[in-house]
């Protein structure tokens, strides 16, 4: 008899499953009283999803305004061409209790701000407060770079020239006079935009940061005056400045502009009349875009939005049906063995 | 005759001497020093990144990262593309330059070898410092370290024995030195003897090894000189005590030959590898121009391909590795008895393992054990089997032979037996003492096997024979040889009594047969034990003898003497007709059958390979025997038709030769099987043949080629090293297939180098396996190699080549519907996924085995799916206050899920896997959305997003349906897959591979008998030994002296 060699060799290989390529594979799906129940699963959970989403969506309560005014009739109409500082107003009723809180919105639409080069005409460098980028500024920035007399711009870039510039302040009419309704411009942008992305040089005051620099070109008053009565709002961290810096994925947009949490509309707002003013300062009128202010709610889901709950039930419905064609190509070949 | 080399004159060479300085040499006469590296200190760098920018991969990359350096278009930092590209550069690097080094560790131990050099006298010196014209003293076992002039040997007549194996198939040449150095060596054995002559004028350096032609000047005669007074480098003096030799010819013909062949090689695989590269950057390339329709931007192109094709060259290196590995692992292809594994040295072929049409394979060695055994005889009669396959471990000592037959003879009952044995013992040319060394391994073989039944032969010298007879010393005298040729197909002695005078003969049983005396006994018997043997693919052999009246051989040797002084041409004819004359009336005693060992499972192997579509292709430096291997190892088909060179020379001569050759299949017996003419007819074909036509007519190359197409198998004979490669290279060259060859010894190199190779780490050296591809140590583990692990290597790489360009498809499109919706202003949405998407749950669908489906489907499923991806989070971010950030993560985040989900075969390591890429997309995102990040290169981790995303409902709700979404049509039509197939009770879900079955589907059936004549290589060394009738009587020696 051979004796079995006790001693492997070191150059024999291990007869593992997976060297010898024998894992055993499992396959999810295995037969059709499991797929089918499992198609069925699916297509329940997310029709679900879907209707606790619409629902959602739809308890959530939205106030849009264009106040483009491409209408002659409409009070902002005047304000489109002028070039002169000009103020409009309108007025709307909210006819049950806007609950709150409430977020003030303004919305762009036709508005390319993912488009690349746009998107990209900044320098992050000198926006995280980087003294030597203001004195150069990254060459991303171009054209917007340096003014006709060579002297840089801080902030420098297209996205920044372009900030929005509409102001914006709603009254209540109570009784006939008009009542302010308190708008909370705190906490609107990104906290990583607030605390990490952008940052002040560590000069004070902050103006002798900027000295050697332009401010854009499209702006009327430099960064630093952004919000002269709050230091921790102005600059480079100025809330609006954020907002608009962090740029939209679409074509078709709207930004947080201030939220509605004080005073008397904690709880939303009463029902009545109420006036928006606007400071017109924005041209649209050159890409045929439109404005508009919107007013919305949010619930845990974030803002109005019934396309999520309509593509859930969709999809979900989608499942159900594929799983009774299943069912119906499953017994018909089950009758034919059958048979 | 140019070459011109003076005997121990250094002086006289040494200004000669080659010299080289970078690429520039000059001087004639090189040293003995073996270079086969290709780097120095200086020409690494330069070299290594010449050759590596040779592919095309490469460059392309290098475009990519010049475009990444140009602000304008770069869309991410320009160091994520250079990165790789240099960890791939460096890695490809370090492997070459430890390649190098471990050539030229082997190199200086072959330069440092000592050998005997004559100054004034004797001195030992390392082979490195030799010269031509120095005179060696070659020591018994030594390796000749240059090619030699024998001068005269230890041996009578300067014969010695060389052991070819290194450049040849294995066995002993005899090689014999000039009558004229010989004797005046012998006569005065002195150092100034040697030293003393002039000058040899040959042909240059050139790689014919088996012609050679040069004369000697020697004290003002001049001989010339032949291919046997040569001693090659490489080969091995064996049974000689010591030889002279004076150096001819140093390193430059082996080393310009190594280097040209080393450079073709690297040619050659460099150009395969650019070609496969350059196959898939065309895929992704390929898709540009459709782009770039929509696309303006440069930056697109920067956008979609550069994380993408880097990542799939460093995937497919990555799956390259694994597949070798795997290969090394595999239990099946562990050879238990050399504790060896089977070892993938060349990681970027494995899937073209999966595609190899042609298989060339060399024989002694990889085919066959290159051990002969006696399996069977059949003496008077009477069959004995010496079946030893029972014992696959057998070798010459233990041998168990029939017990019958031992009786018989240790009665010595049966003198048909005795004469038989007597026969074995005596009728061969076998040399050397107790430890037998013969030209021809069947000689020894039968020798062998006489001597294990008690026929031992013990000695030979001039006259006799001395053999011991069951343990009685009797010495024969030889009165003549009549030496095997291959017209002849026999051989015969003649001995003088004891018992009157008795010729011995063995031959191919036709011609035996047809001398044989009227009623011979036994003849029927033995022709069916031929028949039997002849089925069992055994060589055979008859052996007879004839006592011969004593007066018939007075006249006879007469006759002989008078007709060897003859004149040359008239001589051999006459010879030849006095030989046939006294191989008459002989009396047959039995039949010997030899097996040429195959190695263990080889026709199973050929069978199966066939039975796949590859083509075998034997080429072998043997003569025709080969055939007889052919037969037994099924490579011809019994029935198969033999196509030899002067049919399909006609064939390729006529203006059709594919009509012809149509017409030459169905003549005689083939116009009955004319659908079966196809699969049964094959080719043979010797080397010589091959060559002098194809360097005549190079266009016959293309109609030959399709002509062997149509054939079974191809079989070359007498083959040299060189016209191997030169096979494989017309083979490449007018087919597309891949051919794989297979050798094991150094004479295979050449072949194994030219294209995919396999070297059998056997018994011979090891230079077939360090220059192979792959190494494993048989033949039979080459059916696991090609169909099991080529074809799971080529259907894992083409499914993930389809899945990457599904996917690559996909990314790009996604960016496609973003350009609709931003303008065509090259968004960099995804650049960022795809820069995150880990390159791991690539490694998870390494498992995936599923039926490749059509590349179309991939990429109509690739467009559906970026639709998906991209419209679904668009509808709902649609005029939100979501920002583009967030939607980038967004798609990623449901990119990485769908293609979790699509995963279909599911193992433990697949699903951690999976589970791992899974996590690393989350802490990858984490980690480039740091603010660690952001602080240290702001203008480069710009994107702070995930924070606020991960925990955003929205997006995650978002990214679960736009996953659920884009895979349903996959999940649907698998699911409808599962639910079809229930019917089918057959179908087993069962993902594990089926293993590959291995049955002999041959039936043992009728076969022709073949008769074998397999007694010597070339034709026979009966002349060297026989010397009392040939050299002595005859007067005329073979060195022809010319008169200067």
């Amino acid at each position: 008899m051979v004796k079995e060699e006790q001693e492997e060799s070191p150059n024999r290989p291990d007869n593992t499953a997976f060297t010898q390529q024998r894992l055993p594979a499992w396959q999810p799906i295995l037969s059709a009283s499991i797929v089918i129940p499992m198609f069925v699963l699916i297509g329940a959970a997310f029709i679900g999803v879907g209707v606790a989403l619409f629902i959602a969506s739809r308890d959530i309560q939205l106030q849009e305004l264009d106040y483009t005014g491409d209408d002659s009739a409409h009070p902002c109409y005047k304000c489109r061409s002028s070039t002169e500082k000009c103020t409009c107003s309108m007025t709307f009723s909210i006819p049950n209790l806007f609950k709150g809180p409430v977020f003030f919105y303004y919305g762009l639409t036709n508005y390319f701000q993912n488009q690349r080069k746009y998107g990209a005409s900044k320098d992050d460098n000198q926006l995280y407060g980087d003294l030597d980028y203001f004195k150069d500024p990254s060459s991303s920035c171009d054209p917007y770079t340096r003014d006709s007399r060579n002297i840089p711009i801080v902030p420098c870039g297209a996205l920044a020239n372009s900030m929005f510039n509409d102001t914006f302040s709603l009254s209540h009419v109570v009784n006939g006079t008009q009542k302010i309704v308190p708008l909370n411009g705190k906490g609107i942008a990104w906290w990583t935009d607030y605390n990490v992305k952008f940052r002040n040089p560590s000069v004070t005051p902050l103006i002798n940061a900027f000295n050697g620099t332009k401010k854009p070109t499209n702006w009327p008053k430099p960064i630093y005056e952004l919000d002269t009565t709050d230091v921790y709002n102005n600059g480079f961290i100025n809330q609006d400045f954020l907002v608009w810096m962090r740029r939209a994925a679409l074509p078709d947009f709207r930004k947080l502009y201030r939220r509605i949490t004080h005073d008397d509309y904690v709880n939303g707002l009463p029902a009545g009349n109420y006036t928006l003013t606007i400071e017109y300062n924005y041209p649209v009128y050159s890409f045929n875009g439109r404005k508009k202010v919107v007013l919305s709610n949010v619930s845990w889901m974030g803002g109005k939005n019934d396309f999520l709950g309509i593509a859930y039930i969709v999809v979900g419905s989608m499942c159900v049906v594929m799983s009774i064609v299943m069912l119906i190509v499953y017994a018909k070949f089950k009758f034919a063995e059958d048979d | 005759l140019t070459w011109e080399v003076k005997a121990n004159s250094r002086h006289y060479h040494k200004h000669k001497q080659r010299k080289s300085f970078l690429c520039f040499t000059w001087g004639r006469y090189s040293d003995n020093v073996v270079r086969s590296h290709k780097y120095s200190l200086l020409t690494f760098l330069p070299l290594t990144l010449f050759e590596q920018f040779q592919r095309a991969a490469n460059i392309y990359f290098l475009l990519m990262v010049v475009l990444q350096c140009v602000p304008a278009i770069s869309s991410i930092p320009w160091y994520i593309t250079i990165i790789p590209l240099l960890v791939v550069l460096s890695v490809r690097g370090f492997k070459d330059l430890a390649g190098d080094l471990a050539r030229r560790r082997c190199d200086s131990e072959i330069n440092s070898r000592p050998c005997d050099v004559l100054f004034s006298q004797f001195m030992t010196a390392q082979w490195k410092d030799l010269c031509v014209g120095d005179v060696l003293r070659i020591r018994r076992d030594q390796i000749m370290p240059a090619d030699l002039l024998l001068l005269s040997s230890s041996e009578p007549h300067s014969l010695c024995y060389v052991e070819t194996a290194d450049i040849d198939e294995t066995n002993l040449k005899y090689r014999q030195a000039l009558g004229a150095t010989h004797n005046e060596l012998t006569s005065h054995p002195s150092e100034e003897a040697l030293g003393a002559f002039n000058v040899v004028l040959c042909e240059e350096p050139n790689n014919r090894l088996y012609t050679f032609r040069g004369q000697l000047q020697w004290q003002g005669e001049c001989f010339l000189l032949e291919n046997e007074h040569i001693l090659l480098r490489g080969t091995v003096l064996r049974n000689t005590d010591f030889a002279y030799g004076l150096t001819i010819y140093t390193i430059v013909l082996s080393v310009l030959l190594a280097a040209v062949l080393l450079a073709i090689g690297a040619g050659v695989s460099s150009y395969q590898a650019m070609t496969k590269t350059s196959f898939l950057s065309a895929l992704v390339i390929d898709g540009k121009p459709a782009y770039n329709g929509f696309l303006v931007y440069w930056s697109y192109i920067i956008l979609l391909s550069p994380a993408m094709p880097i990542a799939l060259y460093i995937r497919f290196e990555l799956i390259h590795t694994i597949h070798s590995k795997f290969i090394g692992w595999d239990l099946e292809m562990y050879w238990q008895q050399t504790d060896k594994p089977a070892e993938a040295r060349n990681t970027s072929l494995s899937e073209e393992l999966g595609q190899v049409g042609y298989l060339l394979s060399d024989k002694t060695g990889t085919l066959t054990q290159n051990r002969l055994l006696l399996r069977q005889c059949c003496i008077a009669g009477e069959v004995y089997p010496m079946d030893l396959s029972w014992n696959p471990f057998s070798s010459g000592g233990l041998r168990m032979f029939s017990p019958t037959l031992v009786e018989t003879l240790r009665g010595q009952r049966c003198p048909v037996t005795t004469q038989f044995l007597s026969a074995l013992a005596l009728c061969h040319t076998v040399m050397a003492e107790w430890k037998e060394q013969a030209a021809s391994p069947d000689e020894e073989t039968l020798v062998g096997a006489a001597r294990e039944l008690g026929w031992v032969f013990l000695s030979r010298t001039r006259d006799f024979v001395v053999v011991s007879e069951l343990g009685a010393t009797r010495q024969y005298q030889l009165l003549a040889l009549l030496d095997f040729t291959s017209k002849r197909r026999r051989m015969s002695v003649l001995r003088d009594p004891q018992g009157g005078l008795k010729l011995y003969c063995k031959g191919a049983d036709v011609v035996i047969l047809e001398r044989l005396q009227k009623n011979c006994p036994h003849k029927e018997s033995n022709e069916i034990a031929l028949e039997l043997f002849a089925e069992a693919c055994l060589r055979t052999l008859c052996v007879a003898v004839r006592s011969v009246p004593e007066a018939l051989w007075e006249q006879w040797s007469r006759t002989l003497a008078l007709s060897a002084a003859m004149a040359t041409c008239e001589r051999d004819t006459l010879l030849e007709k006095l030989y046939d004359e006294m191989e008459r009336d002989l009396l047959l005693l039995g039949v010997t059958a030899i097996e040429d060992r195959l190695q263990e499972g080889v026709p199973e192997t050929i069978a199966l390979l066939q039975e796949a579509g590859i083509r075998v292709w034997v080429l072998t430096g043997d003569k025709k025997t080969a055939v007889n291997i052919g037969y037994s190892c099924k490579l011809l088909h019994p029935e198969s038709r033999l196509l030899e060179w002067q049919e399909l020379r006609e064939i390729l001569q006529s203006a059709d030769p594919q009509v012809s050759f149509f017409k030459a299949k169905q003549t005689e017996l083939w116009a009955t099987h004319k659908e079966m003419a196809r699969a049964k007819t094959s080719v043979v074909l010797t080397g010589p043949e091959l060559q002098a036509e194809f360097e005549e007519r190079p266009e016959w190359g293309a109609s030959f080629m399709s002509l062997a197409e149509q054939c079974q198998s191809v079989l070359c004979c007498r083959v040299t090293p060189a016209q191997k490669a030169e096979i494989v290279e017309l083979v490449r060259k007018h087919t597309a297939s891949i051919t794989m060859s297979i050798g094991d010894g150094a004479n295979d190199v050449n072949m194994i180098k030219a294209h995919i190779g396999v070297g059998l780490a056997g018994r011979e050296g090891g230079q077939a396996v360090h220059n192979a591809d792959f190494a494993v140590s048989q033949f039979r583990f080459l059916q696991r190699l090609l169909l099991v692990h080529g074809r799971w290597s080529y259907r894992r790489i083409s499914l993930f080549l389809c899945y990457f360009l599904f996917k690559t498809c996909g990314f790009a499109l996604v960016h496609i519907w973003f350009g609709i919706l931003n303008g065509f202003s090259a968004q960099d949405v995804s650049a960022e996924s795809s820069l995150k998407l880990p390159e791991l749950y690539k490694s998870g669908q390494k498992k995936e085995l599923s039926s490749p489906r059509k590349l179309i489907t991939y990429l109509l499923y690739a467009v559906y799916m970026s639709l998906v991806l991209f419209f679904i989070p668009c509808g709902v971010f649609y005029n939100t206050d979501y920002d583009y950030q967030t939607m980038a993560v967004t798609v990623s985040m449901a990119a990485t899920f769908a293609v979790t989900i699509e995963t279909k075969y599911w193992t433990k390591f697949n699903i951690a896997a999976l589970c791992v890429s899974v996590v690393m997309f989350f802490i990858c995102s984490r980690i480039t959305h740091s603010t660690r990040l952001f602080q240290s290169s702001p203008a480069d981790y710009f994107f702070l997003v995930s924070e606020k995303a991960f925990i955003d409902p929205m997006v995650w709700l978002t990214a679960l349906l736009t996953a659920w979404a884009a895979v349903l049509p996959s999940v649907t039509s698998h699911a409808f897959s599962v639910i079809l197939s229930v019917h089918n009770k057959h179908k087993i879900h069962n993902s594990s591979p089926p293993p590959v079955e291995l049955r002999s589907r041959f039936a043992r059936g009728s076969s022709l008998r073949r008769s074998s004549y397999a007694i010597s290589q070339g034709a026979g060394p009966g002349r060297l030994i026989n010397s009392t009738t040939s050299i002595q009587r005859a007067e005329v020696l073979k060195e022809e002296k010319v008169s200067t």
